[in-house]
């Protein structure tokens, strides 16, 4: 083995308490990404193995509509998966890189610190997909009390295998391994690489035209999709895919906007401090709340439900069947939506306050009041939440539009269910932001302030 | 820029009450003293030099004085008034309110230009942004920084960079600016120049200096010195000649 390589476990070690709770931090949010996966996946392999059962005599067959919407809370819950999946890979990452930085000036080519990282992030990959495995296990009890279709699934049906278990244990790693080694490139160009943070780049408007062409081709493809036939659900998935990716490309740029409109507007040090750090990096602050942003846009797309499930089906047993598991279905998905959001959220909370530590210490020091950094890390996370939960339910109320045309405010439930999901889900995350508040109390508390 | 409310109280040196003054200061970390009973007397618009090697407990020193750690023993009092006593949240109010700081590096936010960093003090204390903005551009102007209000942290170079943390230090009119290896992360010829210009500019705001360093070059620059060596003052200079 390669001997920068070797001293992994060794950094690992010397990091001392942040390092060890930025690992933690990490091999959590694999471990929620792969239970939450497999869980998921076994919901749509339950649905699929039931649809290629034979049809009970005096029955339609709406079993493949079934598995449609599986897919659909497949493609609505795998963004929010990444963006997890994501945030831990970029864990710590200021730490990491002054660390690696410093390995660079010392000689390290920029192949070992690479070598470095992967092996770090790996490691972590490997372990969440462990406890992630064990987390899907003991979540298939409960996912197997949920009914669909008549009746409860059974273990049997919600088990994803053997092989399920093989390719997270290759998947989870390897993945966090390339999210890791895409987040070095600063390191890998430059030894001074993070000695220098400079004005950061604006982003570009390119990116509301790409979210305005995302969301069109959405409505076209909604508008027109009966004239494709059995070809409609497929390509309505893939367009929802794509409005998706969209929202996930435009928020950043949309929270940059923010961030100038409040520090034009900045009267006070915490206002101040909050619209510069959420103008510094958009980006990062997208990865707190994007998660929630994602789950505003299915709590949007499924304001739908109640006006569906009015429709008179007392003399359609089947179909009275099938809207309860319509909302029973986009039930689930929203709190798993919401549940990946508050764990993003959360995380990249404790981890930007572990990346600014000396920061954060030297301010204390010299007689910064506690509650501006406590202000400062609630408005950081509160108004970009706030704007993206109401934006992107409204993005998907639109992007729906031509598809189900009135029908989520058509009935007073529908707005009454999406103003309800949106205040719990801000709840939600909002309480896991506030799981940070013990850390940055306990760095406040340390008065001998370390080098990185 | 001098008309900051430093500016207006009285200067001058050794007056007859010291500004700041510990007596008998013990700090101890479980088995390990730190200071074992010194006393130290600081005067108006004076700058001493605490000097020592690593783990003398100079830096421990400082953080008494400052009020960032209460002492175990001892007092510490600034114009006459014990603070060694105060309860956390009003340490952290006095020196907010009134003591300036300099560290090695690092004490800038990275996300704000030069001129907020330099404002945001003044804002903690009450001034609105636009007074603060322009009273932080002065500041900046007067240390040759003028051009540069916009630049965030990682686009100064070091001298640059500590010369923002002098201007922060004192856009508030501190009694007394404490400074810990301000010269730490620099090269001889810029610590020089950061080490005159703090000086200079701290007296002229009529505030005290404390300066912690182990390099007897940059403690030449202080009228005084003292040698702090396992937790006791063990050498003390009157007026270090430049």
């Amino acid at each position: 083995m390669n001997a920068v390589v070797a001293l992994a476990p060794r950094f690992q070690r010397a990091g001392g308490r942040d390092a060890r709770v930025t690992t933690g931090l990490a091999v959590t949010a694999f471990a929620v990404t792969t239970g939450l996966t497999l869980s998921v996946v076994g919901g749509l392999l339950g649905f699929a193995s039931r649809a290629e059962l034979p049809v009970p005599e005096g029955q339609g067959d709406d079993r493949s509509v079934y598995v449609i919407l599986a897919w659909i809370a497949v493609v609505l819950l795998v963004v929010p998966l990444m963006t997890l999946a994501g945030a831990a890979a970029r864990l710590g990452v200021a730490r990491r890189d002054a660390r690696l930085a410093t390995l660079r000036l010392l000689g390290a080519t920029p192949r070992e610190v690479v070598g470095l990282t992967i092996t770090e992030t790996a490691w972590q990959g490997l372990v969440g997909a462990v406890l992630g495995i064990l987390l899907y296990a003991a979540l298939l009890p409960v996912c197997a009390l949920l009914p669909f279709q008549g009746t409860t699934f059974s273990v049997a049906e919600l088990w994803v295998g053997w092989e399920g278990f093989a390719i997270a244990l290759v998947g989870v790693p390897v993945l966090a391994a390339l999210s890791g080694a895409f987040s070095l490139r600063r390191v890998s160009v430059s030894p001074l690489g993070v000695a220098r943070r400079e004005t950061p780049k604006k982003m570009t408007w390119l990116r509301a035209v790409v979210a305005v062409v995302g969301i069109g081709v959405f409505m076209v493809v909604s508008s027109v999709a009966g004239a494709f036939g059995a070809a409609a659900a497929a390509a309505l998935i893939a367009a929802l895919a794509v409005g998706f990716a969209t929202l996930n490309a435009v928020g950043p740029w949309a929270l940059g906007l923010v961030g100038k409109v409040q520090l034009r507007r900045a009267t006070t040090p915490a206002r101040l401090l909050a619209a510069r750090r959420l103008l510094d990096d958009p980006k990062g602050a997208w990865r707190v709340v994007g998660g929630l942003g994602l789950a505003g846009f299915v709590a949007g797309a499924l304001a739908v439900l109640p006006s569906i499930t009015a429709i008179d089906t007392s003399q359609d047993p089947q179909g009275a069947v099938l809207m309860d598991d319509l909302v029973t279905g986009g039930m689930v998905t929203l709190v798993v939506a919401f549940l990946l959001a508050a764990v993003s959220a959360g995380i990249a909370q404790a981890a930007s306050v572990l990346d600014r530590r000396r920061e954060i210490a030297l301010q204390n020091l010299a007689g910064t009041p506690v509650e501006l950094h406590d202000s400062v890390r609630r408005r950081t996370v509160l108004v970009p939440l706030l704007f993206v939960a109401v934006g992107s339910a409204l993005t998907a109320l639109v992007m729906f539009f031509p598809l189900l045309g009135l029908a989520a405010v058509a009935s007073p439930q529908g707005p009454l269910m999406l103003v309800g999901f949106l205040v719990g889900g801000c709840a939600l995350v909002y309480a896991a932001t506030e799981t940070s508040r013990p850390l940055l109390r306990s760095v406040l508390a340390d008065t001998v302030v370390r080098a990185d | 820029m001098w008309g900051t409310r430093a500016a207006r109280q009285p200067g001058g040196m050794n007056t007859a009450t010291p500004r700041l003054s510990a007596r008998g200061l013990v700090k101890r970390f479980g088995s390990t003293t730190a200071l074992a009973g010194v006393d130290v007397d600081l005067h108006n618009g004076e700058s001493l030099a605490v000097m020592g090697p690593s783990g003398s407990g100079k830096s421990t020193l400082l953080h008494c004085l400052a009020g960032i750690l209460p002492p175990d023993a001892g007092t510490v009092t600034l114009d006459g008034r014990e603070v060694s006593r105060l309860s956390d949240r009003e340490r952290s109010l006095l020196r907010r309110r009134r003591y300036g700081f300099v560290f090695q590096f690092g004490q800038l936010l990275s996300e704000l230009p030069a001129i907020e960093n330099v404002a945001l003090p003044a804002m903690l204390l009450g001034t609105s942004r636009r007074d603060a903005t322009e009273l932080a551009g002065r500041w900046l102007a007067s240390l040759g920084l003028a051009g540069m209000e916009g630049r965030r942290p990682g686009e100064l170079s070091g001298g640059q960079a500590q010369r923002v943390a002098v201007a922060r230090a004192l856009i508030t009119g501190p009694a007394v600016v404490f400074a810990d290896e301000p010269t730490g992360a620099l090269d001889q010829a810029t610590g020089h120049d950061v080490m005159r210009i703090l000086t200079e500019t701290t007296k002229a705001a009529g505030a005290s200096l404390v300066v912690v360093t182990h390099d007897s070059q940059v403690a030449d620059w202080c009228d005084r010195r003292i040698e702090v060596r396992d937790g006791l003052v063990v050498g003390a200079t009157a007026e270090v000649p430049r």
